[in-house]
């Protein structure tokens, strides 16, 4: 499988997304206001962790055992 | 609070034995309780959510978290993949199940199993408290 951390992450934030704002809300559009809320939330919010932790060295890879 | 986030009043108490029989459904079949208290639309998408993420999380090699003495987020994390009820038992004494320490994908697919399980948790909960009134 092709692995890209951008595609995973949008993934995983649709996956869980979708599965609170089905949890948490029964009428449609509040379930559609609060899947937007969430995905963009991760979605955004990774990306702004990625660009602060731009300047700080990545280091040697760890260790496999 | 608005509309949406409020209990709903209506719900009637389905009894203690459907409670626990719609927590034990949802937990062995993940989105089974829900169907079992006829909510056929979260019901099959609740098993859908948890269904790509356990998928995603195989073909991605994550690692299947078993008990290791000493090690208590092994402990942790066995109890948030077990979450998943069957998906978990099957790939644990059936399949024999453990991942890819080397794969590329080995931290993002345990994340997607970890999560197939705590979202099938939460759904256990989801149904007991449906089936107790406490929920629509």
């Amino acid at each position: 499988m092709r692995i890209s951390h951008f595609f995973l992450m949008v993934v995983f934030a649709l996956i869980v997304s979708v599965f609170f704002s089905l949890l948490w809300r029964r009428e449609r559009p509040a379930q559609v206001r609060l899947f937007f809320q969430l995905f963009l939330g991760m979605v955004l919010g990774g990306l702004a962790i990625a660009w602060l932790m731009y300047p700080f060295p990545q280091g040697p890879p760890a260790p496999i055992p | 609070m608005t509309e949406s986030e409020a209990p709903a009043a209506s719900t009637p108490n389905l009894g203690k034995g459907t409670a626990i029989a719609a927590a034990v459904i949802a937990w062995l079949v993940p989105g089974g309780g829900h169907l079992y208290l006829k909510r056929w639309e979260r019901g099959l998408a609740f098993f859908a959510l948890v269904a790509v993420s356990a998928f995603l999380g195989l073909k991605l090699e994550g690692h299947l978290y078993r008990p290791v003495p000493g090690e208590p987020l092994a402990t942790l994390g066995t109890i948030g993949q077990a979450g998943a009820g069957t998906v978990y038992g099957v790939l644990r004494y059936f399949v024999h199940y453990e991942g890819n320490l080397r794969g590329a994908g080995f931290e993002y697919g345990t994340a997607f199993l970890l999560t197939a399980g705590l979202m099938n948790l939460l759904l256990v909960f989801d149904a007991w408290d449906i089936a107790s009134g406490k929920k629509d």
